[in-house]
């Protein structure tokens, strides 16, 4: 489909760009480095206020306990995990770069021991760590971003930097709306990031403390968000609102047996006297070692949260017999599982628009730095190619539909952002067809929708805008059918 | 009873604010002092959304009277405080927070059960009053629930931050999950300076493991920030499931107690302890922000060097040196023209009387004087009077010029500056000088003709009769008498033309006679009259340079004396200021110096 070509026309432009600077050392480098990330990885970075839990929520979509890494002064240091065959660090500042570091694991997290002479302003740490599930995306651990009204020069900066590196952001808060949103209000104003906020996902990260610790919190989380998600102040800053306990995911991908043997000794006591015992920390801690020793039992707190152990316990007690199910169970509740969806679904299935859209940015940025002959006709074929790509188009429509700037009847509008590929972009998702459908069948489902919209767009009742959304609608049907035929 | 030292303050704090005219500060004092005299607590519980702030009031009254939700509920505030019977009302008022002077305008009584619910229609309610039966009520605690600090943003309607002076305390509740958010800071900061008995309640300590380590942060964070608040770490769930079960010892685990004991105080010791502090906090405020304006116009006073009058002064001193040098500048400008206007003047009349002379010898080199001295004699008038009148045009405008380049370079410059009569001629130039004579030129008479042409035939005749004798013929023949009437002939006319020669010189001489004493005349005239201008011209400017000066003059006495009454003034001024300054250093140090029964330390929680 046209995202080939989307992608095609970028790497033309970047390949051209590199050409037109070659004799400038500045903007060659920052081309030359753009170009070999339009190749890797998706990358996406992990934002936020102080203590949201970005460390946390890294852990529990890796798996395992990488996050937060221990280098001694580096306090503002972004934090890369990438795929890599073995456990290893590289330290980067703005100078200097040491590599190959030996990486260890100290309890919950990792430790890379800088060498003598490291310099004191780190900006970056690259960890490379074997597992499967950095193996489409690399994460970004960042930096706490300021949370006062008026985002400090610090803040703003660190989402600078995160616009700049991370081609998609999880923005974490606790609560949405709030000042903790204040960071992603600051949007540079340039016509390729002007399209659409779709790099952009809030993740309401501390869900398990929402209603005060009870047990359903989660449940009433999840609502929240999804109120939240059609909140027209929400859809103007993110593709989308996830509600995740970010230490009950943790815990569910890291969760063993010895935690699993101490949980289930808990769950095996008296209920009145077990709910005795969960009900504050501080009952927790100075209970009786009878059932388990302070040093399990500040491990399971540390691990799970009060209400985490309150939710393990319950779900023993419900049935959960061994690690595996208790793990898949505080998996689910957590919301891990949507969140990682809707990661692959706006974000690991879009990774050409998204790397095109970062590239047309840093290639917008150099072509207005540096201005030269030449340069006019580069960004005159960048606007073109930002105006003409359908896929921004799909984009832009998805924002005005979610921003509420453009309506649809209510059937209309969720039909329209199914096919421009709101729910996920590819065929059968858009055709809301079973997964198991044949060719034939989402040929004759695409060729229905498309005659449908060809009718709306030529609606008379329809207003200017709702004709737009339409005709953009009928051009994203005919690019399956296109791909279906081809 | 001795009236309490802080209400003196604050009256005098009062009285300061209305001779600052501040109204609306004394308004605010006012309201105050009423209040601080009030044995009820006022206790405004603020926080973020979302921090159970809610919850930690039904907590405290174990009662739900508040409404408790995930997500940001509490959207109007809501009075609590003691009735005999559990009664709430929805009030619209035309402010938002209660005030004693305004009386609120709509009261729809609600069942107590429904605000619970949440409140709908909540933009068009400014709060809600609710009572309830409690034992802690009785006392005169009032209790003010709010919507969140940044609930602006997601409901349209935050806290209005008038309520902070409605308050006598201000009990912050933030999530112990979390370390105090700038934010929350900030409105601290802002509440402290009316409001300074600041209780900061960690709510929700049974979920958060560390508790104790973030309840030291954020007092050594309100430390930082010089925020005298107590940290009271309680938890909402605990107490009211401790109420469920009548559990003591899981009150006293909520912390609540120790809240509820540090409100009690507060609420006995008011008159003692609260009260003199809030007075000297609020005095000392309003006191530096009186203040503020006092130092910027002493500043300004101080800054405003040169004034009005002093600057008027110095302009009229330099207007002065002005003139001075203008005045010896414009007597040699004067002198220098006018010498210039009267060479210009003769070599022009020269010049003209010269052309006259010129077309004068064309006419007599080819004309007979006898013949045409009638017409030539007007004609020589009227061209003379023409030169004349022409000259002496050329001379006025010369001089009107010259008066005008000198008026110009006087400061009151005026249009009429030269007096029309300077070019009065006093006589008639053309009476000085003698009527053009004609001169003797004499006539060719008819018998000085016979003669002459006698005269010249006698030679003729005996020229040829003598030659024609010695052919046989007499003296007297045709031939000779024909050479004789030649002859005479030719004489005649000789004579003839000597003779109108002589006449045109004669003429020629004459006229120009006539005109040199013209000339001489018409331009001794020219000099008087130019001479007659200068002397005008220079009285005149001399006049008006006088009147300048003693204009000039006169207005740098005045602005001398305005200078000098307005340094006294300004000394007046500056001391009258510094007098209300020193008068408000005062207050504030007697603000000061009240004393302040500190508050007792937040017991420290048993595990």
């Amino acid at each position: 489909m046209t995202g080939t070509r989307l992608e095609s026309q970028v790497w033309a432009l970047l390949n051209e760009a590199h050409d037109l600077y070659r004799d400038s050392p500045r903007a060659s480098r920052w081309l030359e480095h753009h170009v070999e990330r339009f190749e890797e990885p998706l990358r996406i970075a992990v934002a936020g206020p102080a203590q949201v839990g970005k460390s946390t929520l890294i852990n529990a979509i890796v798996g395992e306990g990488v996050a937060p890494v221990e280098v001694d002064g580096a306090k503002d240091a972004f934090v890369w995990y990438q795929d890599g065959a073995v456990p290893r660090a590289a330290l980067h500042s703005a100078h200097e770069s040491v590599t190959d570091l030996a990486v260890t694991r100290l309890d919950r997290w990792l430790h890379v021991d800088p060498p003598p002479g490291t310099p004191e302003d780190l900006n970056e740490i690259v960890v490379d760590w074997p597992t499967r599930t950095l193996r489409h995306t690399i994460l970004i651990d960042t930096p706490a971003v300021g949370v006062s009204a008026t985002a400090t020069p610090t803040g703003q900066s660190i989402m600078d930097r995160v616009a700049r590196e991370a081609d998609a952001v999880l923005y974490l808060a606790r609560r949405a709306p709030g000042t903790e949103l204040n960071a992603l209000r600051i949007i540079p104003e340039t016509p390729v990031s002007r399209a659409a906020p779709v790099h952009t996902m809030v993740v309401l990260s501390r869900a398990d403390e929402i209603g005060g610790g009870r047990i359903d919190g989660l449940l009433a989380a999840k609502q929240l968000a999804r109120r939240h998600r059609r909140d027209v102040r929400m859809r103007a800053l993110c593709l989308n609102v996830v509600a995740v306990a970010g230490l009950l995911a943790e815990a569910g991908r890291t969760i063993r047996e010895p935690q699993y043997a101490a949980l289930a000794n808990l769950a095996a006591i008296d209920r009145g006297e077990l709910d005795e015992l969960l009900l504050s920390t501080d009952r927790f801690l100075g209970g009786a070692d009878s059932v388990a020793t302070l040093s399990v039992r500040q491990d399971l707190l540390n691990r799970l949260g009060i209400v985490g152990v309150r939710l393990a316990t319950t779900l023993i007690r419900q049935g959960c017999g061994d690690v595996g199910s208790l793990a898949s169970q505080l998996v689910r509740r957590s919301g891990l599982a949507e969140l990682r969806e809707s990661i692959r679904q706006l974000f690991v299935e879009r990774r050409g628009l998204l790397k095109a859209r970062s590239a047309l940015l840093a290639l917008e940025f150099v072509l207005r730095a540096e201005p030269r002959p030449g340069s006019d006709r580069l960004m005159a074929e960048l606007d073109h190619t930002v105006a003409g790509a359908h896929e921004f188009r799909e984009l832009r429509l998805m924002a005005a539909l979610r921003s509420g700037r453009t309506r649809l009847p209510a059937a209309l509008e969720a039909e329209a952002q199914r096919l421009i590929g709101m729910e996920g972009t590819d065929v059968s998702t858009r055709l809301a067809a079973d997964e198991q459908a044949t060719g034939a069948q989402l040929w004759t489902l695409g060729a229905q929708a498309l005659d449908r919209w060809l009718e709306h767009a030529e609606n008379p009742l329809f207003n200017h805008a709702q004709q737009g959304a339409a005709r953009t609608v009928v051009r994203s049907c005919e690019g399956m059918l296109a791909e279906l035929a081809g | 009873m001795m009236v309490p030292l802080w209400l003196d303050v604050l009256d005098d704090t009062i009285r300061a604010c209305a001779a600052q005219s501040r109204a609306d500060l004394v308004h605010q004092l006012q309201h105050k002092r009423a209040q601080l005299l009030d044995p009820k607590l006022r206790v405004l519980v603020v926080g973020e959304a979302g921090q159970g702030k809610s919850q930690l009031i039904n907590a405290m009254l174990n009662a739900p009277i508040c409404a408790v939700g995930d997500d940001s509920t509490t959207s109007v505030p809501s009075v609590i405080q003691h009735a005999d019977t559990p009664c709430a009302a929805l009030v619209t008022g035309p402010t938002a927070v209660p005030d004693r002077d305004v009386a609120a305008t709509e009261r729809v009584a609600v069942p107590i059960e429904q605000l619970a619910s949440g409140v709908s229609g909540a933009g068009k309610y400014h709060r809600a009053e609710i009572g309830i039966p409690r034992e802690l009520l009785t006392a005169g605690l009032v209790l003010i629930d709010t919507p969140g600090l940044d609930a602006g943003w997601a409901n349209g309607g935050g806290l209005d931050a008038a309520w902070v002076g409605h308050t006598d305390a201000v009990l912050l509740v933030s999530d112990a999950n979390r370390q105090l958010s700038d934010v929350e800071l900030a409105f601290l900061a802002y509440a402290i300076r009316t409001c300074p008995h600041v209780i900061v309640a960690l709510n929700k300590t049974d979920i958060a493991p560390q508790w104790r380590k973030v309840a030291e942060e954020n007092r050594e964070r309100l430390a930082d920030a010089g925020i005298p608040a107590t940290v009271i770490p309680v938890s909402a769930t605990l107490r009211l499931l401790a109420a469920r079960t009548n559990n003591r010892k899981l009150n006293t685990e909520s912390g609540f107690p120790d809240l509820i004991a540090r409100l009690q105080h507060d609420l006995r010791t008011k008159s003692e302890s609260l009260a003199p502090h809030t007075a000297r906090t609020i005095a000392g405020t309003v006191v530096e922000q009186l203040c503020v304006p006092l130092r910027a116009r002493r500043f300004a006073l101080d800054g405003a060097l040169v004034s009005n009058a002093a600057s008027d002064l110095s302009e009229a001193q330099r207007q002065l040196d002005d003139l001075r040098r203008l005045s010896s500048r414009w007597q040699n400008s004067l002198a220098d023209r006018i010498s210039d206007l009267s060479s210009d003047i003769e070599h022009d009349l020269r010049d003209r009387t010269r052309k006259i002379m010129r077309r004068v010898d064309e006419v007599f080199d080819s004309a007979d004087p006898g013949a045409v001295w009638d017409t030539f004699q007007p004609w020589l008038e009227e061209n003379l009077l023409e030169a004349a009148e022409a000259n002496y045009g050329w001379l006025v405008e010369r001089s009107h010029w010259i008066a005008e380049k000198i008026a110009a370079s006087f400061p009151g410059y005026r249009e009429s500056v030269i007096p029309e009569s300077a070019f009065r001629i006093e006589h008639d130039v053309f009476e000085t000088v003698a009527d053009l004579e004609k001169p003797n030129i004499g006539r060719f008479t008819f018998s000085q003709k016979v003669y002459t042409g006698l005269r010249g035939s006698y030679g003729g005749v005996v020229m040829f009769g003598l030659a024609t004798s010695l052919a046989g013929l007499p003296l007297i023949n045709f031939v000779s008498l024909g050479a004789g009437a030649l002859f005479g002939g030719k004489s005649l006319k000789d004579e003839g033309e000597s003779r109108l020669l002589r006449r045109q010189s004669l003429a020629k001489a004459a006229v120009q006679r006539h005109v040199e004493d013209f000339f001489i005349s018409f331009s001794k005239d020219c000099k008087d009259v130019i001479r007659q201008v200068q002397r005008k011209l220079r009285d005149h400017f001399s006049a008006m340079a006088e009147d300048l000066q003693e204009s000039i003059l006169e207005s740098a006495r005045t602005a001398k004396q305005a200078a000098d009454r307005d340094l006294t003034e300004r000394d007046r001024h500056d001391r009258e200021l510094q007098r209300e300054l020193e008068d408000l250093r005062r207050l504030h140090d007697r603000a000061n110096a009240l004393a302040v029964v500190p508050a007792p330390a937040a017991k420290a929680v048993a595990a």
